[in-house]
């Protein structure tokens, strides 16, 4: 009875988070496939026969405008058993996908001006369709802006992250060698952890805008002799250069606290019997530190690449979202139904989807990496 | 007693020593400043009067000295408004956020039972999910479900956002109390529920809430999710983003600041737990 208690607690303990990951995590990323993976519209198929169980030849848009070829009277059988007559139209028009489909419809489906002489007409209703497709997708990837918005953010990543690492390591290993007022600088070099993007952002737009501090700096040390206007479309390299330390400034400080708790799980013998066997301190980093921070460097740079490919409010204070474009902002962009935005959340969650896609190869990517390091190392 | 004369190897040595110590110093004073830096100059810029925030050259301190710019920030229509809405969003958030995952940690770090390792892996991998962009398909479900523009929708958002963290920080505050005392507290009388109440909640608080503090900065400064989750319940980062095209200077550097402020006072009260928060998710 007691034994059979213990057992059942932790999982009870587990299931609230169980449950509302369940909600709030797991369904979303099933429903974001669904949003760009199938079409909700309205759409007419076209059929073989006037007979509604005909077999269908194809499928119109609402609005297309088609050709009337033929007509016809049959007699429709109401639910309550009378009977009434009804058109059938043969139509030609074009499908979405420029196919040429020619096939019967009933005339409850298209406006027509004259059901005994016009010849033309304009599909008007149709039924819910469900269907898996790969229109959204084909959309998002010939979108020019989709290519604009992969390249920034690759460039951005390639850029960001090693000076990051770098800086991180540099700060850990500061903090590591135990100054006196140590603690001080632990919490200035924490405190962007608490900062968002956005006010990153607006703190350097502070600095990069053409009468801001940088200009001032440089006018008064006597490099330029009047205010450089950085932050425009003409100079998208200076935007870029204003982004990624916006970037460093703000987003350092998570893996440096990543490092730093990766080397305090170093054994202190390790370093000071490198230290006594004379080793300099570029070779204890090469030789002992890196190799045993590899793990926490390994999930630091899963991390950042992850949120790198979320990059957004950084980007939108320093460009305004217009010259330069990512991924996480056209995702925004098409969602957005005010006045900048496409309203079209089945863009938005293939944008969504290609995101989750993209950080997931990567993570899977760096575990590969390392682990076929490791595997190397070890025959 | 023995007066030890230093052969000039030795006190090269030290020499060497000492100015390794200060350049080590040099280096710790430079990353501070680069990372106080601009935090002095988006203030100078909060506090300085209008003409100051136009114009140019800058000055490198708010002179004179002026909450006009601050005080037309919080004057513009909204600001308040948002503000109380992302406090709202935010203390929602670290009592949802806090209230599920603290009895999940205290189980990963208290049980062993069948699939703790697959929920803790899981954890995990949902922590370094890029969560905010299900902001999308949030959006759609709570349009169709009535819980669009509302401001628990967004800290629903936060929460899934924040739990999986939380999750990991309070199983590491658990896991630093031995498992010893609980038993002690039992071999006196008390039964696990009194032992869990008087001896491991008052070890844990503190860790607690260092995590729901932590918890209440990263609700308070998310921006897409709530930009994409809200219309005219706006918190204030996505008021802020949404203005910012039709924005003046001074509104963005007084509302930079204005987002940036409490994390100085946040981070410095959490400091010394941040290592238990982020050295968990390396192991």
């Amino acid at each position: 009875m007691n034994k059979k208690k213990w057992n059942l607690a932790p999982y009870l303990l587990i299931l609230p988070s169980f449950i509302y990951l369940a909600v709030f995590f797991a369904w979303p990323m099933v429903r974001s496939l669904q949003l760009a993976f199938v079409r909700d519209s309205q759409i007419l198929p076209v059929l073989a026969e006037a007979d509604p169980d005909a077999d269908v030849v194809g499928r119109l848009e609402m609005q297309t405008q088609v050709a009337v070829v033929d007509r016809t009277r049959l007699d429709e059988v109401l639910p309550n058993g009378r009977t009434r007559p009804v058109y059938w139209f043969k139509i030609v028009g074009e499908t979405e996908g420029g196919e040429q489909i020619e096939g019967w419809t009933h005339q409850k489906n298209v406006f027509i001006e004259s059901r005994t002489t016009s010849e033309t007409a304009r599909v008007t209703s149709g039924e819910g369709a469900k269907e898996w497709t790969l229109d959204y997708v084909e959309r998002m990837v010939n979108d020019y802006r989709f290519t604009n918005a992969l390249k920034t953010t690759l460039i951005l990543i390639v850029l960001i992250l090693p000076i990051q690492f770098v800086l991180a390591i540099v700060m850990a290993l500061v903090l590591q060698a135990q100054l006196r007022g140590s603690t001080i600088f632990l919490y200035i070099y924490a405190i962007p952890l608490g900062i968002s993007d956005l006010a990153a952002g607006l703190v350097w737009v502070s600095i990069f805008t053409q009468r801001g501090f940088l200009n001032t700096f440089l006018q008064q040390v006597g490099i330029i002799n009047e205010p450089f206007i950085y932050l425009s479309a003409d100079h998208e390299n200076w935007m870029i250069i204003a982004i990624v330390l916006a970037e460093v400034w703000r987003a350092t400080s998570i893996v440096m606290v990543i490092v730093v708790s990766g080397l305090q799980a170093i054994p202190r013998e390790y370093l000071e019997a490198g230290e006594l066997f004379g080793a300099s301190l570029w070779q204890r980093l090469r030789h002992i530190i890196l190799p045993l921070l590899k793990p926490s460097l390994q999930v630091a740079l899963i991390l950042r690449t992850i949120l790198a490919f979320q990059v957004f409010a950084v980007v939108v204070a320093i460009t305004g979202g217009r010259v330069l474009t990512v991924l996480a902002y056209e995702t925004y962009r098409w969602y957005d139904p005010g006045d900048s935005g496409f309203n079209n959340p089945n863009m938005a969650a293939a944008y969504a989807g290609f995101i989750m896609l993209i950080s997931l190869a990567f993570a899977v990517f760096y575990l590969r990496t390392v682990r076929t390091q490791e595997e190397a190392a070890r025959e | 007693m023995t007066t030890r004369t230093l052969d000039p190897v030795q006190r090269r040595a030290i020499r060497q020593r000492q100015l390794r110590r200060a350049s080590v110093y040099a280096l710790a004073i430079l990353i501070a400043l680069w990372i106080l830096l601009p935090i002095w100059l988006i203030g100078t810029m909060a506090f300085s009067t209008q003409q100051d925030v136009y114009g140019y050259p800058k000055q490198i301190a708010p002179i004179p000295f002026t909450t006009e710019t601050m005080e037309f920030f919080v004057n513009q229509e909204g600001i308040l408004e948002a503000t109380r809405n992302s406090v709202v969003v935010a203390v929602i958030t670290l009592v949802l956020s806090t209230a599920i995952a603290a009895p999940a940690g205290y189980a990963i770090s208290r049980y062993f039972f069948a699939g703790r390792d697959a929920f803790r892996l899981g954890i995990l991998a949902v922590r370094a999910f890029p969560i905010v962009i299900l902001a999308v398909p949030l959006a759609v479900t709570f349009i169709e479900w009535g819980m669009f523009d509302k401001v628990y929708s967004v800290a629903l958002m936060h929460t899934a956002l924040t739990l999986p963290t939380t999750i990991l920080v309070v199983s590491s505050v658990f896991a630093s109390i031995p498992r010893e005392f609980e038993e002690a507290a039992k071999v006196f009388g008390c039964n696990a529920y009194q032992a869990f109440m008087r001896v491991v909640l008052p070890l844990v608080i503190p860790g607690i809430a260092a995590s729901a503090i932590f918890t209440f900065v990263m609700s308070w400064n998310e921006v897409f999710a709530a930009t994409l989750l809200t219309i005219r319940n706006r918190t204030l980062p996505a008021l802020i983003l949404y203005s910012l095209n039709k924005s003046s200077l001074q509104f963005q550097y007084a509302g930079g600041f204005f987002m940036l402020a409490p994390s100085l006072v946040f981070i410095f009260v959490i400091r010394r737990y941040l290592f238990n928060m982020w050295g968990q998710i390396t192991k």
